[in-house]
Parts: C-alpha cells; sequence; structure tokens
C-alpha cells in the first residue's frame, strides 16, 4: 500500500473523475464546501434535496439556505424519492487510477441517495484516495453488507453502442474534494 | 430450424450484418484501446486464469466455504441441481411472499432457465430492466450477445418497437430512446416487491457477490425491492476478496472496453439492521445445471473459468457474420459453441462444434485464456464418436475408406489412376461448393519417379 491522499494521487484522481464524465470542485474546509455545495445544486437546477445521515453531509445542507426543499431521508415514499432531485451523500474512499468513488453501507446511508436521483454530489476527503482497486479492496470492511463502488455516471451503450448517460442511475456525478483548512 | 439453415437465413439479412458489423468493430477496438491501459496485460490474464484452475480443482470446497459465509452474513443459500429446481425454488419464494412484479436485471444463467417463462406461468410479471434486455424481452426475443443482448437491432428497429408498445413518438435519437424506457422502468420499480440479479463474482472468503453494470438498474434491483434473489452458476465462486482485483481489471476491458463500468455492488448478506438500506433478505441460488460434468476433464473444465465478457463473440469471424440468434442457444458464439453442447446436451447442439473456422481469434483474447479450439475438437471428437450427429453414416462410411485408402500405398496408387481415367471426384459438394478442387495432375510424383525422374535426381 502506497501513499494515499498525496499530491500525485489527488491529481490523478481528479484526472480520472473528468475521463469518467464526473465533476470535480476542490474545496478548502466546511464553509467553502457549503458554498460549493450550493453553487452545484444550483447549477443542476435541483429544487428538491436529500442528504444522507452522514454528520457533515447534515451539516452542509442545513447551511444551505432558502431555494431549497430539504427532504427527511427517513420518512421518504419510493414515489418521493423518485421526485428529488439531487441526493447527497460522503464517499469513504477514492480509487485514483480509475476515478472511482466506493461507498460502505455501514458508514452512512447512501445506497438509495447514491442512485436514484438524477444528481448525486459526493462529499469526499482528499486524505482518503488510494491509489488503487487493490489498495481499496484492502481496506473496505464486508462488515458493510453493501458496498458500492461508482465511476462516473449511470450510462448505457446498449443501442448501436452509443453512449448515453444517465440511464437508470444519476446522470450527473459531481465530486467535492475536501481539502484540510 | 437447423444451424445451418437459421445462420444461412441471418447471412440474408442486410440489417442484421450491418448491425452486427458495426457493433462487434466498435467492440474490438474499445478493447484493444482499454487493454492498452493495463501495464501488464498478459499477466493479469495468467493471474486470473490460474486463481479460476485453482477455484475448479477444490470447488466443492470454495462453494462450502462460500455458502458458510454468506449464510454467516445473513443470505440464504439454494442449491439447485438442474434448470427446473431453479425456476420451482424461485417461483416458491416470489410465492410465499405474495409477490407481484418482479423486476429483473441482466443474468444470462434466468436465460439459461427459462426463468422468465417459469415465473409467467405462475402469474407473476417478470420486468427485464437492463435496457439491452428490456428492447428484447418487448421485442419478444432472447438476447443475441451476453454483453449487449440488442446487438442485432438498429436504432431504427428499437425506435418502432418503442412507438408500438410503448406508444412514444418515433424517434432517431439514442437518449430519447434511453429516457423512455427509464421513465417506463421507473414506475416497475416503484411497485416491484421481488428483484431477481445475476453474479459476476461470488467470494468464497467473505460470502460477498458482486455485480458489475452501467446502468443502474442492477443496483435499483437489488436495492428497492424488499426480496433480492441472486442467481449463480456454480463457476462464478473464487476463493479471496483480494482475488477480485484482477477479474476487475480483465472483465470490463474485456467486455465493454472500458476500464471500470460506472458501478459493482459488493454484497455480503442481508442488511443488518431493521433501519439500514437494502433487502430484509437475500436469498442465492446456486446452479449446477450440467456444469459439475464439466469437471471431469481438464479439456472440459476451463469451460468453467469464462467470465462471460462476450469478447469471443466480437472477435468470431462466424458470429460476426451471422449474430447471436442462429446458434438457437442462450449461449453464443465461440464460449457459446462449446458451452450448449455442454448443457443442454450434445445432441441438441451437435452442430455448434462445428460453428467456427478454428482460426483461434477467440482463444487470443479470451481474457483467461480459455483454449475453445481445443474445446471444439474435443466436441466434435464426441459428436462422431457418440454418433450423434446428422449424416453420421455416409460420413463415416467416408471416413473410412479414406483411412484404408490412405494406410495402403498400392490401392492409394490405384484408386488414383482409376479416379483420373473415369474423371470421378469425391461427393464433396459441401466443400466445393465455395471453393475449387484444384484438377488432378496426369501423371503423380511416384510415376513420374519411376520413369525417369529417379535418374536425372541421382548425382
Ligand atoms: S470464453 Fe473467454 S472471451 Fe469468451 S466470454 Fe468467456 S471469458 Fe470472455
Amino acid at each position: 500500500m502506497r501513499t494515499q491522499g498525496s499530491q500525485g494521487v489527488r491529481t490523478r484522481f481528479t484526472e480520472e473523475l473528468a475521463a469518467a464524465g464526473a465533476q470535480c470542485t476542490v474545496v478548502c474546509g466546511a464553509a467553502e464546501a457549503g458554498r460549493a455545495l450550493a453553487r452545484t445544486l444550483a447549477g443542476v437546477h435541483a429544487r428538491r434535496v436529500v442528504g444522507s445521515d452522514a454528520p457533515l453531509v447534515q451539516r452542509l445542507l442545513h447551511a444551505l439556505g432558502d431555494g431549497f426543499v430539504l427532504e427527511p431521508l427517513d420518512r421518504l415514499s419510493r414515489d418521493e424519492l423518485f421526485a428529488c432531485d439531487a441526493g447527497v451523500t460522503t464517499a469513504q474512499w477514492g480509487i485514483a487510477e480509475t476515478g472511482t468513488l466506493v461507498l460502505e453501507s455501514a458508514r452512512e446511508k447512501s445506497r438509495l441517495l447514491s442512485l436514484v436521483p438524477p444528481t448525486h454530489v459526493v462529499l469526499l476527503s482528499a486524505g482518503c484516495i488510494c491509489e488503487s482497486l487493490g489498495d481499496a479492496l484492502a481496506r473496505v470492511s464486508v462488515a458493510s453488507h453493501a458496498i458500492t463502488l461508482i465511476t462516473g455516471p449511470s450510462r448505457t451503450s446498449d443501442i448501436e453502442l452509443t453512449p448515453v448517460v444517465g440511464v437508470h442511475g444519476p446522470q450527473t456525478l459531481h465530486v467535492l474534494l475536501l481539502e484540510e483548512a | 430450424m437447423s444451424f445451418e439453415r437459421s445462420a444461412r437465413a441471418a447471412l440474408a439479412d442486410e440489417q442484421l450484418r450491418g448491425a452486427l458489423r458495426h457493433a462487434t468493430t466498435l467492440f474490438g477496438e474499445r478493447r484493444r484501446a482499454a487493454m492498452a491501459t493495463l501495464p501488464d496485460w498478459e499477466g493479469a490474464r495468467d493471474r486470473a486464469r490460474a486463481i479460476k484452475d485453482e477455484t475448479l480443482l477444490h470447488l466443492d470446497r470454495y462453494l462450502e466455504e462460500f455458502t458458510a459465509n454468506a449464510e454467516r452474513a445473513g443470505a440464504r443459500v439454494h442449491w439447485a441441481r438442474d434448470a427446473a429446481t431453479a425456476c420451482e425454488i424461485i417461483g416458491r419464494i416470489a410465492a410465499e411472499r405474495g409477490a407481484r412484479t418482479v423486476v429483473k436485471s441482466k443474468s444470462m444463467a434466468s436465460e439459461e432457465i427459462h426463468l422468465n417463462a417459469a415465473l409467467a406461468a405462475r402469474g407473476l410479471e417478470p420486468v427485464e430492466t437492463d435496457l439491452g434486455e428490456y428492447i428484447v424481452q418487448l421485442a419478444g426475443e432472447g438476447p443475441s450477445h451476453i454483453v449487449a443482448p440488442a446487438i442485432h437491432k438498429t436504432r431504427g428497429q428499437i425506435a418502432a418497437l418503442f412507438a408500438e408498445k410503448l406508444g412514444v413518438e418515433p424517434s432517431d435519437d439514442v437518449a430519447a430512446l434511453a429516457a423512455a424506457a427509464r421513465q417506463t422502468l421507473r414506475r416497475r420499480f416503484a411497485e416491484a416487491d421481488l428483484g431477481i440479479s445475476g453474479v459476476n463474482f461470488a467470494v468464497a472468503e467473505t460470502g460477498t457477490i458482486l455485480i458489475v453494470e452501467n446502468e443502474g438498474n442492477a443496483r435499483l434491483t437489488t436495492t428497492l425491492p424488499r426480496t433480492h434473489v441472486a442467481l449463480m452458476g456454480i463457476e462464478k465462486v473464487i476463493p479471496r476478496f483480494a482475488d477480485l482485483e484482477v477479474f476487475l481489471q480483465l472483465l470490463p476491458r474485456s467486455g465493454t472496453g472500458q476500464r471500470m463500468t460506472a458501478y459493482q455492488s459488493l454484497l455480503t448478506g442481508a442488511k443488518r439492521r431493521p433501519d439500514d438500506e437494502g433487502p430484509e433478505e437475500l436469498h442465492i441460488v446456486v446452479l449446477d445445471n450440467g456444469r459439475s460434468a464439466m469437471l471431469a476433464s481438464p479439456v472440459t473444465r476451463q469451460t468453467l473459468a469464462c467470465i462471460r465478457c462476450g469478447a469471443c463473440l466480437n472477435a468470431c469471424p462466424v458470429y460476426r457474420q451471422i449474430g447471436g440468434h442462429a446458434y438457437e442457444s442462450v449461449y453464443a458464439g465461440p464460449i457459446g459453441a462449446v458451452l450448449s453442447p455442454q448443457l443442454f446436451g450434445l445432441a441438441r447442439s451437435s452442430e455448434l462444434p462445428y460453428a467456427s473456422s478454428l482460426c483461434g481469434a477467440c482463444r487470443d483474447v479470451c481474457p483467461v485464456k480459455i483454449d475453445i479450439p481445443a474445446l471444439l475438437l474435443h466436441l466434435r471428437a464426441e459428436v462422431v464418436g457418440r454418433r450423434v450427429g446428422k449424416g453420421g453414416v455416409l460420413e463415416r462410411l467416408a471416413f473410412s475408406s479414406y483411412a484404408a485408402v490412405m494406410a495402403r500405398p498400392r490401392l492409394f496408387e490405384w484408386v488414383m489412376r482409376a479416379a483420373r481415367m473415369l474423371r470421378i471426384l469425391p461427393p464433396i459438394g459441401a466443400w466445393t461448393k465455395f471453393r475449387d478442387l484444384r484438377p488432378l495432375a496426369p501423371q503423380s510424383f511416384r510415376e513420374q519417379w519411376r520413369a525417369g525422374l529417379r535418374d536425372q535426381a541421382a548425382p
């Protein structure tokens, strides 16, 4: 296992994110993260926003201000969830070589929010970027009954092998990469 | 229909051949580009094959380990000896839970056991949610490619199909077609009470199943409904969690030319706490259906190393011309030609081992180095030895006469002389229909030798 979170690994990660069709904003500290989150959500015209139970997500969402409707995750029916515009979660790990995000169910309720709304905004701490898939597999814990690896937005090539983005999952994947303030 | 007749029909279908040419060529280009991004492709192939070989040698042990660990994590594991048993198990799970709408993500094993028909017979409505599978389900067809089920259809054909079945405006825009499918399927996801998925890899060490996809439909299928049933062949198991790395390097690159597909779901048992997300129950159905018979010999055993990437289909000069449906089996292409006779009986698929020029392109691209040509030859020998093919009597007579003549120099000379004098050729119409047989020389070498060539050649 090599140095995680080093500058080289971070650069590789953001390059690969872009190659996979995801957007990325590097932010320093919670205040900047909050502003970037508001900008990102406004950029995709999201109104109904639902956040995971991660404390950071909850903190940022509640500081968002007017213009957004915060939906409570626990009390959403399937139909209400389907009507949400954006889901906000954290990711436990990043993988530099492929621009992949790793979400663990034991750490956060992020399975549906990272999947159902058309936009998924992910907060990832820059210190949690592993170099390779092998490194990430060595770090995750199967105490999580569901570990989800996400690389770019949902897509298909099932019609004439023509790529289309956003089939069943999110069309927009936006990563807010948190550097220590 | 016989393979020969359906292949001929496919060859006459210009639209089909255009769609195939386009798709298989693109697949090949993307695969090569993606391969180049892995520093040691050959090394990865060798490692993956070694892992598969090790697993298959001790498959019983690894399956037991997988079962124990999956159950410890809260899954229920069911063993199905054959297709009927698997359908029965899944049908019962659905019935006991009063399920009505069943959403399915891509699973070749479910095609193999004709699960949809079995569920429909119980009054259930299984809905395919992978875009390609959804298209072929709407069209009342089966998939024609392991990875891209609707590879045989043009966008125009799909637009017409959606207009007819979904009542949407016909559109040549692929994004609009995908959006129409998403909309319709969202409603099905909202009401589904049972989700059925396939499995790409099952890890013995942890009891984890891994599902690879791009669209997100497998994630919806395995997250939203209360019950999740995962169907896997016995060969999906691998020993260690860390082994996933090499397979995740090889599978997306070989299959779709991606370095990584959009989603990998690693599921270990059912949810742990009541307020966790995800299904309350996970049932894993482990299917044999003829696979364990392949373990007997090293030649046939390697069939079970297949990770269903589809690369051999895209590379095969036969598949590229006729597509998947001509094989008349859920498994098409080179791997289908060796898998189908072993799964469904040599008698039913006796023509498939011959649906190959033995060029070896399949072996060259296979990420786990399966020697498909060797398997094809092995199965051809079986077809002949067990006399299950058609036209066996004449062919056997021809070959035994040929052997008799070739083993006796005098007889050979005599036969050749007679053939020359009478100007008769062996009845090999199937061969000469597309090629010319070279005319026989007026004098054989041996005759020339005796008539003086020997003296000229002498020093
Ligand atoms: S035989 Fe090899 S190339 Fe063909 S589908 Fe299986 S793994 Fe892929």
